[in-house]
């Protein structure tokens, strides 16, 4: 019961990327997180934190990371993430747009 | 004075060494109390050594012991009671550790054999497998640099004794079950002879190393061993006490009385690292302080083998997933299972993983791809945790590929999904190497587990308005189900799916301070659920002149960007009426309505001008529309105005079109207006059209304008087109009642003629009904001019 309270309250803020993501799932992405590692790969699944699944990841950038060589599938936390990169043709901006309206909307309620 | 002293000195001295000697009792004392009975106050270094060297050769020893069917050692005493040990994995060990290379150098391991006895011909006895675990073990040692420190200074000298019992990992059981006391060393002679002490084992009871710790100090107190025996065991045992003892419960027989006992009954401790004692780090439930001699004191906690926060260990939860274990397939018993030093883990995953480097960057790395696959299907997906839909029939040989957990998606987005898993299922064919079924890192949370975590996560997605949480998502959805279905021009008769999310009940949690009546202030009660209130904040919202003036000192575009931002929250609310309407019960219908009106309302009004309300404000659109957002707001806005509103609007346009041209020369996003445009224009009235040419005409020079820019041109044409569908179609329109649409055409068509054609931008598309409105009005050679020019031969008819 508690733990639904506090859940709930801190859940407003997440919706609108956790939304726009779920639409990319299966669509090819570029990651580029914060120590500068750019990983390619499929977006597999996203959560309310926007931690991210790839599959199939190759590292973009010459190969200077050779530990990741073996490395197929890898999990993301999201706060480590600087960019994503995405298909354009994959994006509505007129809704992308209309979807961050409603989410200022909310939040001034 | 001298002899005072002297006689004083005596005295002192002689009380001196009564007084030494009782504290030294004493301190023995608080010794004990402080470690344990078992606290020894030697060199645990050399302990160390000596011990790592003896184990190094013990289980050398034992691990080359294939199958040998628990003939540890040349005690039939031991080898008896061994057995006796019910389903004790110890006796099992040494077959199941013969049977996967082991790194015999690695002191802790607990797969030597448990026995004293395990004689050094044995070590001669299979030479061949001794070499494959040595090199293996001596290849994953070295990569590792810890390990490696230490098993170099194992490694060198005679295996000291056969007998040391792996108690750091596994044959905890052992312990408990020896009841009889063994005969071991006193820890202060450190020279063993090494050897076949083995097979000299006492004639009392067994040499079994697992006594618990207590007990040895007890017998060790008694003095009973004959201290002729110097066997590793001695060692073994005594060093033994600083460790954790790892017992399964089930195994648990005698020992009652010990404290100890009853709080490793408790716990059952899981998976212990024997990386060696060096290593203190590295395992969790290494700090736990040494067991008491007596039970704690009462006020401080008891005393917990594990630390607090640990899961529950549950070892049968391994027999749940049999397919996904290769702890319950392998060689060793699910017992055993949980113990796996890392070192372990390492060489089952050598086995097992295909492709993975051997030996190069060291066994502790993950592997890449046989860990991550079982945990896909898990969290984030925030309906439901079940399985996903089973995989796409790719290539037969495409071992299991990634489980996607589709069940919370659009189904057209699942379908897409799918589409493309097979798509490249088929291209791919066996790549990525092996993929194995069976998962060595399964299993390390059990199911309720899992579901305790997926179920938190879900809590937080529980939505009560999921069209509004996740709009996105959804509306991309819908669009492109849209799209797919003016594309397949309904061949396919799939009827539009919609998303399904389960709803949950939105119930207000309204604070409310707890009062009693009379009381005063408020009380100072407060829970997770409803934390006091602190400070009595009241929102204060400004009201809109005020906002209005403050936004009058920013400048004009702000203003206008303002605006459109208010304009768009309004126009959003109105889009979404209709769905609204449809999801909300019947009382709450009306509101809406209600609610929706207004919102049309705002919206036209702010259209409007300020004195007069009922016409549209030329300036007002200007002003929007010299704004991107503006123009695209619009666009999006017409199709909602009512009829007179939106040709005034579209008059507007027409009136302003130049300054609007000018404005939009960067963005040239005018475009956007001729879809909603065009839709007005085709419900206008004659007159109206005609009115709107004129508008579009306008002043001198403007009609030029008008024709530079693509919109304008556009524009033109769809008014020309619109009339000329209005003759053709309906022989009693007005259109020709008076001569001004005669007139306003010829004045294009004048206009057209004599603009160069470098001046005439082409238009985003061109009506086909042009050339019969042209052939009415201008004579042929007049018409082939303006064919060409404005390229309409190529229209067909």
């Amino acid at each position: 019961m508690s733990l639904l309270a506090l859940t709930l309250a801190c859940r407003c803020v997440f919706q609108l990327f956790y939304s726009f993501f779920k639409s990319l799932v299966g669509k090819d992405v570029v990651v580029e997180l914060k120590n500068d590692l750019s990983i390619c790969g499929t977006l597999h699944s996203v959560d309310q934190y926007l931690n991210i699944k790839l599959t199939d990841i190759s590292v973009t950038d010459p190969e200077k990371y050779p530990h990741m060589l073996s490395v197929k599938n890898c999990f993301i936390r999201g706060s480590v993430v600087r960019y994503v990169q995405l298909p354009a043709d994959e994006v509505d901006t007129q809704l992308l747009q209309d979807a961050a309206r409603k989410e200022a909307m909310q939040q001034k309620q | 004075m001298f002899r005072f002293q002297s006689l004083d000195e005596d005295c002192t001295l002689e009380e001196e060494d009564e007084g030494l000697v009782e504290e030294e009792d004493e301190i023995d004392q608080f010794n004990d109390d402080t470690f344990g009975a078992g606290a020894i106050n030697d060199d645990w270094q050399e302990e160390h050594k000596r011990l790592a060297e003896l184990d190094e050769r013990d289980e050398l020893a034992a691990g080359l012991s294939l199958g040998g069917g628990g003939t540890l050692g040349g005690e039939p005493d031991l080898g008896g009671t061994q057995h006796s040990s019910s389903s004790s994995s110890s006796s099992r060990l040494p077959p199941s550790a013969g049977r996967l290379p082991l790194p015999s150098s690695l002191p802790p391991l607990g797969f030597s054999s448990s026995s004293s006895g395990l004689p050094p011909p044995d070590v001669e006895d299979r030479p061949g497998d001794g070499d494959l675990a040595e090199s293996l073990a001596r290849l994953i040692l070295e990569a590792d640099p810890a390990i490696a420190g230490v098993g170099a200074a194992e490694r060198p000298g005679p295996p000291p004794g056969p007998g040391l019992s792996g108690l750091h990992g596994l044959d905890q059981p052992r312990v408990l079950q020896q009841t009889s006391s063994i005969p071991h060393q006193h820890p202060h002679h450190p020279q063993l002879p090494p050897g076949p002490s083995a097979s000299g084992l006492p004639p009392g009871p067994p040499p079994s190393s697992m006594l618990s710790y207590q007990q040895q100090q007890h017998l060790m107190r008694r003095g009973t061993a004959p201290m002729g025996q110097m066997n590793s065991h001695s060692i073994w045992e005594n060093s033994m006490g600083f460790g954790p003892v790892s017992v399964t419960p089930g195994l648990v027989t005698h020992m009652e009385d010990s404290p100890l006992m009853s709080i490793i009954k408790e716990v059952g401790l899981p998976k212990r690292p024997p990386q060696g004692r060096n290593d203190e780090g590295r395992d969790l439930s290494e700090r736990v302080p040494p067991p008491r001699s007596s039970s704690p004191v009462i006020g401080s906690p008891p005393v917990r083998a594990v630390p607090i926060g640990t899961p529950p260990k549950q070892p049968m939860s391994h027999a749940l997933n049999h397919q996904n274990s290769p702890l319950c397939r392998g060689p060793f018993p699910p017992r055993v299972g949980p113990v796996l030093s890392q070192i372990q883990r390492a060489q089952l995953l050598n086995s097992q993983v295909a492709g993975f480097p051997r030996g190069g960057p060291g066994p502790p790395l993950l592997p890449g791809g046989g860990g991550f696959r079982p945990f896909f299907g898990g969290p984030p997906p925030p309906h439901g945790h079940r399985m996903g839909p089973p995989p796409p029939h790719g290539p037969p040989n495409h071992t299991p590929p990634i489980r996607h957990n589709t069940t919370h998606l659009h189904p057209q987005h699942r379908r897409m999904l799918t589409q493309r898993m097979q798509s490249r299922g088929g291209d791919r064919g066996r790549t990525g190497g092996d993929r194995r079924s069976r998962d060595p890192y399964s299993n390390l949370m059990t199911q309720k587990e899992k579901e305790w975590v997926t179920k938190i996560q879900m809590m937080q997605l529980q939505s009560t308005d999921p069209y509004l949480d996740d709009y996105y998502y959804q509306n991309y959805y819908e669009k492109m189900e849209k799209r797919q279905e003016r594309e397949r021009d309904s061949s396919k008769k799939e009827h539009t799916t919609k998303l399904i999310t389960p709803q949950v009940a939105k119930v207000e949690h309204t604070y409310r301070p707890v009062q009693f009546a009379g009381s005063l202030g408020k009380l100072t009660v407060s829970s997770v659920n409803n934390p006091r209130k602190m400070i009595d904040a009241v929102v204060t919202t400004r009201t809109d002149d005020e906002e209005k003036r403050e936004k009058q000192v920013w400048n004009k575009r702000r203003q206008i960007l303002y605006t459109v931002e208010k304009m768009y929250s309004l126009l959003l609310e109105v889009q979404d009426f209709e769905k609204r309407f449809v999801q909300t019960p019947e009382e709450d219908r009306d509101a809406l309505v209600e609610q929706h009106k207004s919102n049309t309302e705002q919206l036209c009004s702010s259209l409007m001008e300020k004195e007069w309300e009922d016409r549209v404000s030329d300036e007002q659109c200007v002003m929007i529309m010299s704004v991107r957002k503006g123009k695209r707001l619009i666009s999006r806005l017409l199709p909602f105005l009512p009829s007179p509103q939106a040709t005034a609007v579209v008059m507007a346009i027409a009136r302003n079109l130049p300054a609007l041209a000018k404005k939009d020369k960067q963005d040239q996003v005018l475009c956007w207006l001729v879809e909603p445009v065009s839709t007005v224009i085709q419900s206008l009235s004659s007159s109206s059209l005609t009115d709107l040419l004129q508008e579009l005409q306008g002043s001198e020079g403007q009609l030029a304008t008008v024709l530079h820019n693509k919109f304008g041109v556009t524009l033109l044409y769809l008014i020309l087109s619109e009339g000329e569908r209005m003759q053709s179609s309906d022989p009693n329109c007005q259109l020709m009642d008076d001569n001004r649409w005669t007139e306003l055409v010829f004045s294009v068509t004048r206009e057209l003629l004599s603009v160069p054609s470098s001046a005439l931008s082409p238009p985003l598309f061109t009506p086909p009904n042009l050339l019969s409105l042209f052939s009415r009005y201008v004579d042929r050679q007049r018409l082939e001019l303006l064919q060409d020019k404005l390229q309409m031969s190529a229209l067909s008819r």
